[in-house]
């Protein structure tokens, strides 16, 4: 059997976060030496291919979004309980009628519905945005929405990349992006916590023309 | 999209330190959103400089097919023509001019130039299944499941997607309901006379 050409990286997802608005499906496959992403409408597909030798970022931004859908799942599910358990009549189950056993069903059935989507929504864990930036574009990946799935995907391109470019050193960046930017390098990095707490002055603002070595 | 800068994705703050390659997600200094972001060599690397192709400076010297006045450095693999280096395009170390390139796109011979496919197999599928719904449409739209299944058979599929799985499930799915119709008409003929 011959090898394939394209290795599987993440299932179809919507562009949109109204999947049924949107009928463009991304989704990202893995090459012998790019990330070809594939966006198809049903019909037709559309191909963007991300080099490894070209790839100069990618970042994961976590969002919102998963609570966002939790709230409002969680909302719809618990109303439709409360008309379930309103609508059951009082007498016992041997007692119904045959509109009331549908109605339950019914009723039941959409209950569960919620649920079990509010259930795959907590265990998809934590939504996030994604982005590929190369020195002509910034793509977002819309198929890595999930931070589990971002990390796993990037986990698996890291060394791909790295093969292709070489590696970098942690401190290398911050001495690079600091003689870029056109501000004397520091010895000692800053952590996490201690780039939220610095001042304003470690960013340039907004506005600011990128500023070139 | 030429500087060396990396910028939060959403307040747009230039960010120096303390968020790259870090194995956790980091806080943006400028508004705390949680990031990670992963730089690669490739981020300061200096964009080279296009070239341009070298003056004819001794009488007789090869030329360039498409720039007589400038010197030919290689031969398109496509054509044979000469080509100075400004209509050298490379492509995975092989070398085509500009005409050639654009011939291999359009008749899908540089696989990696494709960026668009139709998906045939996908038009007939929909086109033996979704008019099931109502069935009377099946009566067009059987048989043109059936002739786009077999016209594009040969048709390149899908990159991702290589099997024939879904145009031999419109063929069968449209000949069933061909059949079905050419069933009734029979049974109604029959019935009449």
């Amino acid at each position: 059997m011959p090898e394939k050409e394209y290795q599987r990286l993440t299932r179809a997802r919507s562009r949109s976060a109204f999947a049924v608005v949107s009928m463009t499906r991304s989704s990202l496959w893995l090459g012998k030496d790019h990330l070809l992403c594939v966006d198809s409408s049903g019909y037709s597909e559309t191909y963007k291919r991300f080099y490894f030798r070209d790839i100069q970022a990618v970042t994961v931004q976590q969002t919102d979004r998963h609570l966002w859908w939790s709230a409002i799942l969680g909302l719809l599910t618990f109303a439709f309980f409360i008309i379930t358990i309103a609508t059951t009549p009082k007498t016992s189950p041997a007692q119904w009628t045959g509109d009331e056993v549908a109605g339950g069903i019914i009723l039941g059935g959409i209950t569960a519905l919620f649920v079990l989507l509010l259930l795959v929504n907590l265990f998809k864990g934590r939504a996030c945005k994604c982005f590929l930036r190369t020195a002509v574009q910034i793509e977002e990946l819309p198929s890595l929405n999930r931070l589990r799935r971002a990390r796993k995907t990037l986990a698996r391109l890291r060394p791909l990349v790295v093969a292709a470019q070489g590696e970098l050193a942690p401190e290398e960046i911050s001495s690079r992006m600091r003689s870029t930017a056109g501000t004397p390098p520091q010895t000692s990095t800053a952590t996490a916590p201690d780039a939220a707490a610095a001042p304003p002055t470690t960013t340039l603002p907004p506005s600011a023309p990128p500023v070139m070595s | 999209m030429n500087s060396s800068l990396v910028q939060c994705p959403k307040c747009q703050a230039w960010l120096l330190e303390g968020v790259f390659n870090q194995p956790e997600l980091s806080p943006c200094p400028a508004c705390g959103v949680p990031l990670q972001i992963e730089v690669f060599p490739a981020l300061f690397r200096n964009q080279s400089v296009g070239r341009s192709g070298e003056a004819i400076l001794i009488e007789g010297e090869s030329s360039c097919f498409y720039h007589p006045q400038k010197k030919a450095v290689i031969p398109c693999q496509g054509c044979g023509r000469f080509l100075c280096a400004l209509c050298d395009c490379e492509l995975n170390g092989q070398h085509f001019c500009p005409s050639c390139l654009e011939a291999g796109k359009n008749r899908g011979k540089i696989k990696n130039l494709e960026n668009q496919r139709t998906l045939y197999d996908n038009i007939a599928l929909s086109l033996a299944v979704y008019p099931l719904l109502i069935f009377y449409f099946t009566l067009v739209t059987a048989p043109a499941a059936l002739f786009v299944a077999i016209r594009y058979w040969n048709a390149p599929r899908s990159m991702v997607h290589r099997t024939k799985t879904r145009s031999v499930a419109a063929i069968i799915l449209a000949s069933l309901q061909i059949a079905g119709w050419g069933l009734l008409f029979f049974a109604i003929a029959g019935h009449r006379f």
